[in-house]
C-alpha cells in the first residue's frame, strides 16, 4: 500500500472519481496494476459504476497478480483454456487487460477461437499503449469529400435545406452514380448498381421538396388521439351510410397513392434525396389518409361501403413516367380530392369530422405543392415535351370522367351529404351543391396548372370538365 | 381568486392583430402545430382597410397596415366585408373558437369567390397547407377583448 500512496492521480481522473464517489486510494491501486489513467477514467465514467463494484474489481485483479506483478491463472480457468486449445499466455494477457476470470472462461466456452481472441487482445493492448492507430487502415479518412462543414440551426431548427451548403449544395442535372451513395459522399469502386431508372433532375425535381419534407414532419398529426372522436354522435342512417361510402372511397385513394409513390421511390437515384425524403413523408400521409377515414367509417355505428369502379385508379398507377404519375396524382387527382375534402368540411356534423378534413387538406396541400413545382421545373427544362404533358392529362381526365359517371354510389353519397337527406328537396339541393363543388375544384385545378407554367390546359380540358369552367368573358361579366 | 385581464383592442387595427400575435408567439400550443411560412393579406374592402401578416417558422413575425396592392402581394389574402369579419370574430368570442359554420375553411367554401384569394394558384394553396395555424391565430382572438369600430 505504501507504493500506491505515492502514485499521482491526474486531475481529470481525480475529478471523475470524485463525481462518482470513488476513493482516490482505489484509483491509485488501479494505476499500480498497470491500467492507464485514461482507461480507468473511461471505466469510472460509465453509468452504474460504484465504489463497491470498483473495489471488488481491483481486489480481484490484485489477487491474480503475484508480488512481481506476474499474472497467475486460476486453476479452473486454466483447465478450461487447455481443453479449448487456448495458450496460457493468451489467458494471462486477457486477465492483464482487466478481464475477469469467469468472463474469460465464458468466452472460451462460447467457442471463441484462440486466434480470434489474439487479434482482439492485440488491438486492446495496442490501444492501451497508445498504438491503436497503427492497427487501423485509416485511408478512408483521406477521402476527398468536403470537410469542416458546420451548419448551425436556424429559426426552424436544423433543416434538410440548410444542409445544402458549399459543394453539398451542388445538385447536378444528371446523377452519374447507379448505387445508393448519398450526394456528397465519395464513390467506392466495385459497388453493384441498384437498378434505379431516374437519373435526370428534370424528371423528379421540385425546388420545395426539402421544405415540404420538414413541413410534413413538423405538422404531423395522430388520428388516434388528435381527433375528438367523442364529438361524433349518432346520425340518421342515410347520412351515416353516405359518410361511410365517402370514407370507403377516400380509403381506396389513400392506399392507391401510397402504392404509386412506393412503386416510384426505388426508381429515383440517390442524388435527389430531397425528393425521396418528401415522397417518403407523403407516403406516410397517404397511410394516415387511409387510417383516419377507416376510423371515421367504423366509429359511429356504420361501416364501409361499396368499392369504387377503379378505372381512374388504374390510369394513375399505369403511368410510365414519374412526371406523368405526379401530374396526374399530385395535381389532377389531388385537386379533385381537395374538392371532396371541402365537401367533407362543409357537411361536417361534428368537430371530429371538421378537423379530419381540415388536417387532411394540410397534407393534400403539400402534395399539390410538390406536383405543381415539379411540373413547373420539368416544363422549364423540357420545353419540347409540353404536348406529352397534355397527353398525360388527356388520358387522366377522360378516364376520370368515365369513372365519375360510373361511380354512382359516391355521387349519390355526396348528394345526400350535401343535401342533408334523401327527400326530393334535399336531393335537389345536394345535386346543385355538388355542381358548385365540382366547378370549384376544376377552377382550382386549372389555376394550379397555370402556376406550373401550363395555362393553356384550359383550352384542352376534357369536355366533361370544361362545362364547369367559366370563360374569362363570362367571369368578367359576372 | 385571480382573473385574467384581457387585452382590449379594436377590430380592425394593427393593435388588434398585434394583440393576437403577442399571445400566439408565447403559446406552446401554437408552436406545437408546426412551422408555417406564409405572408397573408387581410382585406376589408368596404372599410378600405388592409393588413399584412407574416408567419415565419414558429411565430408571427410581423403585422402591418398595408395598401390594397400590398395586401394582394402576398401568398394569399383573406377578403370579406366588414360585417362578415365581425360575425366571425363574435362567433369565436362566443364559443372560445370558431364553430363549424365560422371556420376559415367553411367561410372559404361558402363564398363562390373564396375567402382566401390569390393571383397564383400555387401560393394560394398555402391557405390549405397551414390551415390549422391560421385558424389557431384567429381563434386566439377569443383571448382578447375585441371592440368594433
Amino acid at each position: 500500500m505504501s507504493d500506491t500512496a505515492s502514485l499521482q492521480v491526474p486531475p481529470d481522473l481525480a475529478e471523475v472519481a470524485e463525481e462518482k464517489g470513488i476513493p482516490l486510494d482505489l484509483v491509485r491501486r488501479g494505476l499500480a496494476l498497470g491500467f492507464p489513467a485514461d482507461a480507468i477514467k473511461g471505466q469510472l465514467a460509465m453509468p452504474g459504476v460504484t465504489a463497491e463494484a470498483a473495489e471488488q474489481f481491483i481486489a480481484a485483479q490484485e489477487a491474480l497478480r503475484g508480488p512481481g506483478g506476474e499474472i497467475s491463472v486460476p486453476a479452473d480457468l486454466l483447465e478450461i483454456a487447455q481443453k479449448h486449445d487456448w495458450p496460457e499466455s493468451l489467458v494471462k494477457r486477457a486477465l492483464a487487460l482487466g478481464a475477469a476470470p469467469d468472463f474469460v472462461a465464458r468466452q472460451i466456452e462460447a467457442g471463441i477461437k484462440a486466434d480470434q481472441a489474439e487479434r482482439f487482445i492485440a488491438q486492446q493492448e495496442a490501444a492501451r499503449s497508445g498504438g491503436l492507430a497503427q492497427t487501423l487502415d485509416l485511408s478512408w479518412m483521406k477521402v476527398p469529400t468536403e470537410w469542416g462543414i458546420r451548419v448551425r440551426p436556424g429559426k426552424r431548427g436544423l433543416t434538410v435545406e440548410m444542409l445544402n451548403v458549399s459543394t453539398y449544395a451542388d445538385i447536378p442535372d444528371h446523377w452519374p452514380y447507379q448505387t445508393e451513395m448519398p450526394r456528397g459522399a465519395y464513390p467506392m469502386k466495385g459497388v453493384a448498381p441498384m437498378g434505379y431508372s431516374i437519373y435526370e433532375k428534370a424528371e423528379l425535381w421540385s425546388d420545395n421538396s426539402a421544405d415540404l419534407y420538414e413541413e410534413a414532419i413538423q405538422r404531423r398529426w395522430r388520428p388516434a388521439t388528435d381527433i375528438p372522436w367523442a364529438s361524433i354522435e349518432p346520425l340518421p342512417d342515410e347520412i351515416e351510410r353516405a359518410m361511410g361510402q365517402l370514407c370507403t372511397h377516400l380509403c381506396e385513394r389513400g392506399l392507391l397513392a401510397g402504392d404509386i409513390v412506393g412503386r416510384w421511390l426505388p426508381e429515383m437515384s440517390y442524388g435527389y434525396h430531397e425528393v425521396k425524403l418528401y415522397l417518403s413523408a407523403a407516403a406516410f400521409d397517404y397511410a394516415r389518409q387511409f387510417e383516419v377515414f377507416r376510423k371515421r367509417a367504423m366509429c359511429n355505428g356504420g361501416g364501409l361501403g361499396l368499392q369504387s369502379p377503379g378505372y381512374f385508379h388504374r390510369a394513375i398507377i399505369d403511368a410510365r413516367a414519374w412526371t406523368e404519375a405526379s401530374a396526374v396524382l399530385h395535381i389532377f387527382s389531388a385537386s379533385q380530392l381537395m374538392g371532396l375534402y371541402q365537401i367533407g368540411a362543409y357537411v361536417a356534423h361534428n368537430e371530429a369530422e371538421a378537423l379530419i378534413f381540415s388536417l387532411g387538406m394540410q397534407d393534400l396541400g403539400r402534395q399539390l405543392a410538390y406536383g405543381v413545382q415539379h411540373l413547373r421545373y420539368f416544363l422549364s427544362k423540357k420545353i419540347d415535351r409540353r404536348a406529352e404533358v397534355h397527353n398525360y392529362l388527356n388520358k387522366a381526365e377522360a378516364v376520370f370522367a368515365f369513372d365519375d359517371e360510373k361511380d354512382v354510389p359516391l355521387r349519390e353519397a355526396l348528394i345526400i351529404l350535401l343535401g342533408g337527406g334523401t327527400s326530393s328537396d334535399q336531393v335537389a339541393d345536394g345535386m346543385a351543391k355538388l355542381e358548385y363543388f365540382k366547378a370549384r375544384w376544376i377552377r382550382d385545378y386549372l389555376s394550379r396548372l397555370a402556376a406550373a407554367g401550363f395555362p393553356e390546359r384550359r383550352e384542352k380540358l376534357h369536355p366533361s370538365l370544361k362545362k364547369y369552367v367559366e370563360e374569362p368573358a363570362e367571369a368578367a361579366a359576372a | 381568486m385571480t382573473q385574467d385581464v384581457k387585452t382590449k383592442a379594436t377590430f380592425p387595427s394593427v393593435e388588434w392583430f398585434n394583440a393576437i400575435r403577442e399571445i400566439v408567439n408565447d403559446d406552446a400550443g401554437y408552436k406545437h402545430i408546426g412551422t408555417c411560412d406564409a405572408t397573408v393579406g387581410i382585406k376589408i374592402p368596404d372599410l378600405e382597410k388592409y393588413y399584412r401578416l407574416t408567419f415565419e417558422a414558429f411565430e408571427v413575425s410581423d403585422v402591418s397596415e398595408a395598401t390594397e396592392t400590398e395586401a394582394e402581394n402576398t401568398d394569399f389574402w383573406l377578403e370579406m366585408p366588414y360585417i362578415k369579419w365581425k360575425e366571425m370574430i363574435e362567433n369565436i368570442e362566443a364559443n372560445g373558437k370558431a364553430d363549424l359554420h365560422h371556420t376559415l375553411n367553411t367561410l372559404d367554401i361558402e363564398d363562390p369567390e373564396d375567402l382566401a384569394r390569390s393571383n397564383d394558384g400555387y401560393r394560394r394553396d398555402a391557405f390549405y397547407r397551414f390551415n390549422q395555424t391560421f385558424q389557431y391565430f384567429f381563434d386566439t382572438s377569443a383571448r382578447i377583448d375585441t371592440t368594433f369600430q
